[in-house]
């Protein structure tokens, strides 16, 4: 083993274990048993849920004899609509204070939505003409 | 029969994919560790380290960096889990012990990365649905990622290598045009994210800020507010008419000044923005009196360090240490007014720090104290 890959080891677990022993030592800020349902619930529902449903979509949208304009709108889709979701669900929202979430979200994402929605069509539009004249 | 991976069919599922999205993940854990870092210790800063006023936007440009980058992360995330997910399920699930050692090792990469884009988001969405500290989790598991990362980099270097700087072999043209057209998807999820969001901080892009948690012409006197005074429980006690600012500990002269006698001394303008953790930021223009001009008065060494207190009775951030580069500057005020009209009970009536490259929360608003010491 080179003395690069020894030095990259030793900084990894360094951190690690430094990470790992400041979320026990302030175990009553980070709350050890609720921060590892997270962690392991978020590696879960990505793994267990996430993954298969894009899976899923993945291998209907293959049918399509074009598939890769709706595979990629779906896909920026998705990505926005989750970066939105915690916003449009405002859980956040406080009556003391309206600068905290002051937009209306769910019709802002209806927007984004409907701009990709827009640009999919197009592209799928402009490419069956192309095709049909080349 | 075929094994699970071999079900995936999909030419993305590919080394030359992973590589490309690994070498861009690479780079943003690093630039949101980094920023993370400065963050954390520009909040807590050990007694030797002593950070610079300037330049003025630092914070805001480190913090709008972490958490903007961090969004644009989101995307690059998803789509290199995906591309590796038949490794997942990959048989025998451990060939020796280093490989398990390995496996453990991803376990924590992978779960370290969810952890701190996924909550990261709920957080500036002001969803708390835990039960932790988000500051002290975010903050620990970061070393877990990014050392996580650094062992995974060194294992995998020499695929990257391979795919991107000394590959030989001639990729055939469909199969470049389908990783093209994956990368471009995921590059484009990327940018509208930041397209979305990133206006609450950049100005110019405000109006096309259609996602983000704040607005920055959104608020009392058009400037977003983090911590309410019905929330700080001052809404009474800042419109005591008894009210004093007082400067007191290690000085010449002691003061008490009440509102008008502040209002007497010499004003000053300056132009300098709130700058949030969370990401956004807002500018105003904040007149008041000059913190090294009341330190002049009070006879205040140069090298004093000092404590604004508010008025609130508790809460993590009621007071907040101003070390001497950041008093010395004359850009620092305590400030009285913004735009020219008192400030909001909400922005710090009757007084409020306002100082340049300096997190929000210690920007410390109903200021009743100056403690020198």
């Amino acid at each position: 083993m080179n003395a690069s890959r020894l030095l990259g080891y030793g900084l990894g677990g360094g951190l690690i274990a430094a990470g790992f022993a400041g979320l026990v030592v302030d175990a009553g800020l980070t709350d050890p048993l609720g921060w590892a349902l997270w962690f392991g619930g978020l590696i879960a529902a990505h793994d267990g849920v996430l993954v298969p449903l894009v899976l899923l979509t993945g291998v209907a949208v293959g049918r399509l004899r074009r598939p890769f304009p709706v595979r990629a709108g779906l896909t920026v889709a998705a990505v926005l609509s989750l970066v939105a979701l915690p916003m449009v669900a405002g859980i956040g929202r406080r009556a003391d204070n309206p600068s905290l979430l002051p937009l209306d979200y769910g019709r802002n994402l209806l927007v984004v939505l409907g701009l990709i929605a827009l640009v999919t069509a197009l592209t799928v539009i402009a490419g069956r003409l192309r095709r049909r004249r080349g | 029969m075929r094994s699970v991976p071999g079900r995936f069919t999909s030419g993305l599922h590919s080394e030359g994919v992973a590589a490309r999205l690994g070498l861009w993940l690479g780079i943003s854990f690093t630039v949101a560790f980094v920023t993370g870092l400065f963050s954390h210790f520009m909040q807590h800063p050990p007694t030797w380290l002593t950070w610079p006023s300037r330049p003025v936007n630092l914070y805001r440009v480190t913090q709008g960096l972490h958490v903007i980058g961090g969004l644009a992360t989101i995307p690059l995330l998803f789509a290199k889990l995906w591309t590796v997910y038949p490794k997942l399920w990959q048989w025998p699930p451990f060939r020796s012990v280093s490989h398990a050692v390995e496996r453990a090792l991803v376990l924590i990469l992978v779960g370290g990365a969810l952890f701190q884009t996924i909550t990261g988001l709920l957080n500036i969405s002001y969803a708390y649905l835990w039960p932790f500290s988000f500051p002290a989790a975010h903050y620990w598991t970061a070393y877990l990622l990014y050392g996580a990362l650094v062992i995974h980099v060194v294992n995998e270097w020499a695929k990257i290598r391979r795919q991107l700087w000394t590959k030989e072999q001639v990729e055939p043209p469909n199969e470049v045009a389908a990783r093209r057209r994956f990368l471009g998807t995921v590059a484009a999820a990327s940018g509208l994210t930041v397209l979305f969001t990133v206006g609450e901080t950049v100005r110019p892009l405000s109006g096309l800020a259609l996602l983000a948690p704040r607005d920055p012409r959104i608020g009392p006197q058009g400037l977003p507010v983090n911590k309410s005074a019905a929330a700080a429980g001052v809404t009474a006690v800042i419109h005591d008419p008894g009210y004093r600012l007082t400067v007191t500990g290690a000085v010449r002269t002691p003061l008490s000044l009440a509102y008008d006698d502040l209002l007497r001394l010499p004003q000053h303008t300056v132009r300098l923005p709130i700058s949030c953790v969370e990401g956004w930021s807002a500018e105003a223009e904040w007149s008041g009196v000059r913190l090294r001009d009341l330190a002049e008065m009070a006879g205040v060494a140069p090298d004093a360090v000092l404590t604004v207190e508010s008025l609130e009775k508790g809460g993590s951030y009621r007071t907040s240490e101003v070390r001497p580069p950041h008093w010395n500057d004359p850009l620092t005020l305590l400030a009285l007014r913004i735009d020219g009209a008192p400030l909001a009970p909400d922005h710090g009536f009757p007084v409020r720090l306002i100082a340049p490259n300096r997190p929000g929360v210690l920007q410390t608003k109903w200021v009743s104290k100056v403690v020198v010491a």
